[in-house]
């Protein structure tokens, strides 16, 4: 129970760090916010007005403690441009988000872990060169040069998916979810390919270290078969590090999916990002950080928690 | 053997990879969407850049939100091919004697989507909210408006404080008309956003909004033009150009919104399934020279910098022949009834630039230009302008700036040059008065001269185009002169649909394009 607390205080605090961090650094942005919502023409009477509006008048440090407060009663603030709660721009982006980077994630570990595996127990060999080889290429490959050659290739010229969006406009019912995951194909394959090298890589490695672990060389002279050695001995202590690269990696899903989001058309949190980052829109991009930053601390507590299971050792230190 | 089974194995992984990503990929290999099927054949797709920021038409001031905004809020007027005024709410506008009344008549069959009727009273309602609060594009058009009228449902008369010709253009084309009924009960006009349960009256109403993606807009049959063909179209939001390119080569959109990069339409001119529309541009791409900065504020190093670029080339290389020479001058062919022929394009002469330089005792001119290096174009041709300054002696520094630094570098007038362009100049007398008089509002040059100032003012007072015509080309003249602008072209727009539809009538400039209300009203499928 002490264990979740302490994790759930620096859960609190990074998050406060995250706030805040956002919350100067979007102000330092170059521009003028109220430049981005009117046009040059308009008078500096209203540009003052609009300011005042925008709440952009007051001394930085009194904006910053509003907006705690706002914060702090659940109020994310109203978008500059829109004129409507920053609440309601991210809650019809975030079921988008959720759905690419989930299905991304999951992908990516039954992926990964399998061929971590392949790769580690046939070490040195040549798929476990090819496997590495691609894992790594896959890693460094920057994800708006990706997503434009697969809708290339898978789209304009196979003609197997579409060039962006997330569900056609005239599908419904059961057809509306097939239309929704034959979208959803290019962009989550993009992200499984962006990650996938981090999972394989550290599997191998933490793999055909325990391998070498005494209690592998005993349940082999014990004479236990190969197949139950990898997978039941070695594997659930190999996994440990996997799932910390989880935690981590879901900050750069949320990073890979701003890129991925933006160049897919695909209508989530990613894209209002990109978006708000354009018109200077300070509160839509706060409140974007806050929900992100939020979902990594709650990833990175559940991490936390899910070692605490695997490893009964974390839980004592 | 080896080799192969290798690649084999690749192969199985790229096709595991796919796979795993959709456990269900639906069985139809065909693209959807678009209007490839009969069952959607009077569904037009266009793809835009953007969602639609803010709803209220009197605020919205991007293209994009124009887009959608303009197929359901009416103008009083649209334009033809050649930039002049064509009716579309108003069926007739006038001045009185004095110039200090103008007097718009409306058609009587236009409707909200409600069932009530455009009326005078709604025209009144747009303009006098935007003159009280003081919000929009329009609010800097509309400083000689006293007060609005309405006369009779269908007539409107403007008391204007001074004579003003150039104050129906402008009202005619930029402000759209709301109905008061709805406006009226937000408390600021200004901050009604204007989100849902929208009444309109244009061609199309909007019926449904999915935020990221698209948003669907219906026919309304009663529309008072004339029903339109197409009955239904719908915007797609793309995240760029090219994105919408490949989508409309795939058939999933059958026009684009966006002018395409040169280059991008010198590659989809062999396309067969794409026709290219040309549609001229009402703005121009220029270099401004801020004459308030030292040697900037002498004339002669102006015009050493003028004959220090190589426009030719520019146009033929950078914006691969999709351009046209201004002759240097601000009025450019796009709007025939006000171009000097006599204008002349400033050579590009190195040698001449060396001399003037000399004249003006400058050596070692080394300067900076700013620009939005987002900007394809001027992304290609800034380097053309430092290596054609180089051989004048010339050091040109470029600053590509991100688009927000760079405008507001510009609104502090904080560079030496400055690159860009012009989108839409649709009326010489008020445009020039904002781009050059003494204070004006986009005067990024600064330019304050007394003699400029008064020949816009003329232009600006005189109640008919060819009354404005004598003072305003003599305006022109001094810009080019002095180059208080130096215009380096004007670009040919090219705006990309599906051979499957015809019947377009294009509009200059990317705002109107072939996307303006009576445009998409005509569209049809083709064959």
């Amino acid at each position: 129970m002490r264990f979740i607390g302490i994790r759930l205080a620096r859960g609190l605090l990074t998050l406060w760090f995250a706030v805040t961090v956002t919350f100067f650094l979007v102000r330092l942005l170059p521009g003028d916010p109220v430049l981005a919502v009117a046009d040059p023409n308009m008078t500096e009477e209203l540009r003052q007005k609009l300011l005042a509006d925008f709440g952009l008048d007051q001394p930085l440090g009194v904006q910053y403690l509003n907006y705690l407060g706002q914060l702090l009663q659940g109020n994310l603030g109203m978008s500059f441009r829109q004129s409507v709660p920053v609440t309601t721009v991210l809650m019809e982006r975030l079921p988008w988000t959720l759905i690419l980077t989930i299905s991304a994630m999951v992908v990516t570990i039954a992926l990964g872990i399998p061929l971590g595996v392949l790769a580690a127990t046939r070490a040195k060999g040549w798929m476990d060169r090819v496997i590495q080889l691609t894992g790594v290429t896959a890693q460094s490959l920057f994800v708006p040069s990706v997503g434009i050659f697969l809708m290339y290739v898978l789209g304009v010229w196979l003609g197997w998916f579409p060039i962006g969006g997330a569900v056609d406009l005239d599908a419904t019912g059961f057809a509306a979810t097939l239309s929704m995951l034959h979208h959803l194909v290019l962009p989550c394959l993009s992200l499984v390919l962006i990650q996938l090298g981090g999972y394989v890589l550290t599997m191998r490695t933490t793999l055909i270290d325990a391998l070498g672990e005494d209690y592998v060389s005993l349940a082999k002279a014990k004479g236990v078969k190969p197949g139950k050695v990898v997978w039941k001995h070695a594997l659930r202590n190999a996994l440990l590090p996997t799932t910390t690269i989880a935690g981590l990696q879901l900050g750069t899903l949320v990073g890979g999916a701003v890129l991925t989001e933006t160049i897919y058309a695909y209508p989530g949190i990613g894209r209002a990002v990109f978006e708000a980052v354009g018109q200077l829109d300070f509160p839509v991009l706060q409140g974007a950080f806050v929900l992100l930053a939020a979902a990594v601390v709650v990833a990175n507590l559940l991490t936390d928690v899910a070692y605490g299971i695997l490893d009964p050792r974390v839980r004592t230190s | 053997m080896r080799r192969a089974t290798v690649l084999g194995a690749l192969a199985a992984l790229a096709v595991a990879l796919t796979a795993a990503c959709a456990p269900s990929v639906p069985g139809s290999s065909q693209p959807t969407g678009g209007s490839g099927a009969p069952a959607e054949a009077g569904r037009l797709t266009i793809g835009t850049t953007a969602d639609v920021v803010n709803y209220n038409p009197l605020v919205g001031n991007s293209r994009t939100d124009s887009w959608v905004t303009s197929l359901m809020y009416p103008h009083l007027t649209q334009m033809d091919g050649a930039g002049k005024r064509v009716p579309y709410l108003a069926t007739e506008w006038s001045y009185s004697d004095d110039g200090k009344t103008a007097t718009v008549k409306l058609r009587d069959d236009m409707k909200w989507s409600d069932g009530r009727p455009v009326t005078a009273d709604d025209v009144v309602f747009s303009v006098t909210a935007v003159q009280k609060e003081k919000f929009g594009v329009v609010a800097g058009l509309i400083t000689a408006l006293d007060k609005a009228k309405a006369v009779s449902p269908t007539e409107v008369e403007f008391a204007l404080s001074r004579p003003d010709g150039t104050f129906l253009d402008n009202v005619g084309f930029w402000l759209p008309i709301v109905p008061k009924h709805v406006f009226e009960k937000a408390p600021s006009v200004q901050k009604f956003a204007n989100d849902s349960d929208w009444v309109s009256a244009g061609p199309f109403k909007l019926t449904k909004v999915e935020r990221g993606q698209r948003y669907i807009m219906e026919r309304v049959d009663d529309f008072g033009p004339g029903k339109p063909v197409i009955k239904e179209v719908v915007f797609r939001v793309f995240p760029d150009v090219n994105t919408e390119v490949l989508a409309l080569r795939n058939g999933e959109i059958d026009l684009i919104g966006n002018v395409l990069p040169p280059a991008t339409a010198a590659e989809l001119k062999t396309d067969p399934k794409v026709k290219l529309q040309q549609i001229p541009s009402l703005g121009w791409a220029h270099l401004q020279y801020n004459t308030k900065r030292k040697p900037l504020d002498d004339v002669r190093v102006r015009r050493a910098l003028a004959h220090a670029v190589d426009y030719e080339a520019i146009r033929k290389i950078a914006l691969k022949g999709y351009a046209k020479s201004s002759n240097s001058s601000v009025l450019t062919p796009s709007l025939p009834d006000y171009a000097d022929l006599a204008a002349k394009e400033y050579a590009f002469d190195p040698e001449q630039s060396k001399k003037l330089l000399a004249e003006a005792g400058v050596s070692n001119l080394s300067l900076n230009m700013i620009y939005d290096q987002a900007d394809p174009n001027i992304a290609r041709w800034a380097p053309m302008v430092r290596d054609a300054a180089k051989k004048a002696g010339i050091t040109i520094k470029l600053q590509g700036l991100e688009r927000n630094t760079y405008l507001d570098k510009t609104t502090k007038r904080d560079f030496d040059i400055y690159a860009g362009s012009w989108a839409v100049m649709d009326n010489p007398p008020a445009n020039l008065g904002l781009a050059f008089k003494t204070g004006g509002f986009i005067n990024y040059a600064q330019v304050s001269d007394p003699k400029l100032d008064d020949l816009i003012d003329q232009g600006q007072r005189a109640l008919t185009q060819e009354e404005a015509k004598k003072p305003i080309q003599e305006a022109a003249r001094i810009i080019h002169d002095q180059v208080y602008d130096n215009v380096l072209y004007v670009e040919t727009f090219n705006i990309a649909h599906s051979t499957k539809w015809t019947g377009f009538k294009p509009m200059p400039s990317e705002l109107l394009s072939i996307l303006n209300p009576l445009s998409l009203a005509a569209a049809k499928p083709a064959g």
